[in-house]
């Protein structure tokens, strides 16, 4: 069988590009970061191993056109086509999927993705879509499925994997069940470089200081905490699994030595914590990897790391921490669930700074809640911690709704959500009701960005030179220029809606043909 | 929804080697058993999540099962407190709760090591159901608490040494005696026990919906 694992480019009328990938909300971006979808990249390399042809179908980071990359499909003909999708682009993925049709009758089709396997009858209804898959683990859902369809003509009928839902009709549909919440992901492959042709992702990344770069295979699905009310890794049927310390270790030691990779990011919701990150960072040291100039990244949690185990990841090399600080206001940190206290932020960052580790900030504004003293207290220390060294990147989003979180009933509860319309939930505009005009979130998302551009911090970054260390130099000379692209890029693309830009309320249409990409 | 709060420690009950109950004053913290709490030392900047193991309707206190990681921070630091100091606890949080226990229902609560914890909080806090518990555990010595279950209703699985009442995995047991289609089975613990066990419950035709999991880390 012939299987597509496919992303089709999405471009808005605006020249943006979609970026659907990691079952991550959709932003769109002129200057996209390339994130290679970990899980459907393990899915493809189990498949291939399994005796499938593969077709890896990004279009997005092959740089198509939409036009090129749907002729190149149709032309290749395949059994299977896989999707993921997600809430802003639905109504793409159901057009594209009824003109696919038209070309390819024969051909299966798997919608995955958080929209649709929360609510998989709606894609069945509104296109041709064969099946979804109500998994998240969608390498696992896949080897699954894929070998039955094979063997059994009457698969639809007779299919009782769980976590599917099967289009028995144009009017009839089954369901198989609750899905697997815990896979054994020792059991998944480790991504196969080449099949995923890795280099269209190793330049085009804001979280990599030195190219090329890469991530790795995921060490955790879904979250350890898993309780933040407005993450998607948040639900009864989302539970963390974890690959073990040796694997990921292994895979550390190819991407380096076969690959010269020199910077390897994990993009688990939360990496390794406690024992584990000590025995992750004591084996890059006892492989040498550490001496090879390749530096290491992660996402973790503030209270999650103490200062020795960050020494330890600091001598491993590692460099890029990614970390959530969504507001500095005790009461929307413990109204999100986070779990973390706002004075120990401080004392988190001082560990990994001493260290020489590179945090980076992941920042929300526009909670229906949040005020305008909430706000600036969050503006307030965000500069303070840019201005002191604390932090040296920042990424700011407007807080949207995801599909069934905790926060999104929330919303609908308590009646503050503005629009039911998938294409709004794009994250460009705040689309909830709030105690204060949008334009006062759109303005601290500018003024947290300007932070970049501010002498104060400019001089810090100078300051940091006088260390000799390799990366601040890298961080000033080389990476500095790239940033300040995508900081400009970010802005527009957060503010886009405020009153003080274009005329852009007018609803958003994704264009499905003849668009260069805008890459840059 | 609980304020952060720091709590006294009321006492730590050793009852392994490596494994103890920490038992705090409660001040009104709210939970529902199953749910988890974060632990962390007083100005430490390091926190822990931690399965409430005591009952909701012990109104005094509330305890903690814990396990002492080595090089952890707040699992051994916690050990050495003695009555009197204090820890921060914040939450609670998850949804590995009995939404509505329910006296005709059968309930399999299947945990490995402290993943028991939330079972002891169940079965205290839910006195009329109708429970089984299978616990999978290396020594007889941590067969933690057993006194508090109903007789027949607790039964350890050792992998390693003697005594308790079946010698071998959980996994070995499950598979030696017919499960139940209709019950509800809560599985708790590390990954591998969860990922095994759940696969013997497929394989005995259980519905993937009457099964819920947490799992350890």
């Amino acid at each position: 069988m012939k299987i597509a694992i496919s992303y089709p480019p999405i471009v808005n009328e605006r020249g943006q590009k979609a970026m659907v990938s990691q079952n991550r909300n959709v932003q769109f971006f002129k200057t996209p970061t390339y994130l290679l979808p970990v899980i459907q990249a393990q899915a493809a390399t189990w498949l291939r191993d399994l005796g499938y042809k593969i077709r890896w179908d990004d279009g997005n980071a092959q740089l198509k056109t939409y036009d090129q990359w749907f002729k190149d499909l149709v032309k290749w003909r395949p059994d299977v086509i896989v999707f993921e999708s997600t809430t802003p682009v639905m109504k793409f993925y159901w057009q594209t999927t009824k003109d696919l049709k038209k070309k390819l009758p024969n051909t299966i089709f798997i919608m995955t993705g958080y929209h649709s396997m929360r609510k998989p009858e709606e894609s069945l209804i509104e296109s041709p879509t064969d099946v979804v898959l109500k998994t998240n683990h969608i390498d696992f859902g896949l080897v699954s499925l894929i070998p039955y369809i094979e063997k059994h003509p009457n698969w639809r009928k007779t299919c009782d994997i769980e976590g599917l839902t099967i289009r028995l009709s144009k009017t009839k549909i089954r369901d198989t069940g609750a899905f697997r919440q815990v896979q054994p992901i020792d059991k998944s492959p480790i991504v196969d470089r080449d099949l995923i042709q890795w280099k269209n992702y190793a330049y085009e990344n804001g979280n990599f200081l030195q190219t090329p770069g890469t991530y790795a295979t995921s060490v955790i699905r879904d979250c350890m905490f898993g309780k933040c009310t407005f993450c998607r890794y948040n639900g009864p049927e989302l539970t963390f699994s974890k690959i073990s310390v040796e694997k990921s270790l292994d895979e550390y030691e190819m991407l380096i030595n076969k690959y010269g990779v020199k910077e390897i990011f994990d993009d688990s919701g939360v990496w390794y914590r406690g024992a584990d990150a000590r025995k992750f960072a004591q084996g890059i040291i006892d492989r040498g990897l550490h001496k090879k100039g390749c530096y290491f990244g992660f996402n973790t949690r503030f209270e999650y790391l103490d200062e020795e185990t960050i020494k330890l990841l600091a001598k491993a090399n590692f460099r890029f921490v990614l970390i959530g600080l969504e507001a500095a206001s005790n009461e929307t940190l413990r109204k999100l669930n986070k779990g973390y206290q706002h004075k120990y932020i401080k004392p988190g960052l001082t560990w990994l700074t001493k260290y020489g580790l590179h945090p980076h900030m992941t920042i929300m504004v526009g909670y229906y809640w949040e005020t305008q003293k909430m706000l600036n207290e969050t503006v307030k220390f965000v500069e303070d911690l840019m201005f002191s060294g604390l932090a040296r990147t920042l990424q700011v989003t407007l807080c949207t709704p995801l599909d069934y979180t905790p926060y999104h009933f929330e919303t609908i509860n308590k009646k503050v959500l503005l629009t039911n319309d998938y294409d709004d939930f794009d994250m460009s505009k705040i689309i909830v009701k709030t105690p204060i005009p949008h334009e006062r979130y759109y303005e601290a998302v500018r003024k947290m960005y300007s932070i970049a551009y501010h002498p104060k911090f400019v001089f810090r970054q100078v300051m940091n030179l006088a260390s000799f260390d390799k990366r601040n130099w890298q961080f000033l000379f080389t990476y500095g220029f790239r940033a300040l692209r995508r900081v400009r890029n970010h802005m527009y693309n957060l503010t886009v809606y405020s009153k003080s830009s274009s005329r852009a309320k007018s609803k958003r249409v994704l264009r499905t043909s003849l668009h260069t990409q805008g890459a840059s | 929804m609980n304020t952060l709060q720091k709590v006294k420690v009321l006492g730590i009950r050793n009852l392994t080697e490596s494994t103890y109950v920490l038992r705090t004053t409660r001040n009104n913290f709210e939970f529902v058993p199953g749910q988890c709490v974060n632990i962390g030392l007083v100005g430490g900047a390091v926190n822990r999540e931690y399965s409430t193991y005591s009952s909701v309707n012990q109104k005094k206190y509330l305890e903690f099962l814990i396990k002492k990681v080595d090089g952890g921070l707040v699992s051994v630091g916690v050990s050495t407190l003695k009555p009197g100091n204090e820890v921060t606890l914040d939450g609670a949080y998850g949804r590995f709760v009995i939404e509505k226990p329910n006296s005709t229902q059968k309930y399999i609560f299947i945990a490995s090591g402290t993943g028991i914890a939330p079972f002891h909080s169940y079965v205290k806090s839910y006195p009329g159901v109708d429970y089984q518990v299978l616990h999978g555990i290396r020594t007889a010595s941590e067969q933690y608490d057993r006194k508090d279950y109903e007789n027949n209703r607790y039964i350890s699985c050792i992998s390693g040494g003697v005594g308790g009442d079946f010698s071998g995995r959980v996994t070995d047991y499950l598979k030696s005696v017919i499960l139940s289609k209709n019950a509800i089975y809560y599985l708790c613990g590390n990954h591998g026990m969860i990922n095994d066990v759940y696969d013997i419950l497929r394989t005995s035709k259980v519905n993937g919906s009457n099964i819920f999991t947490e799992v350890f880390f």
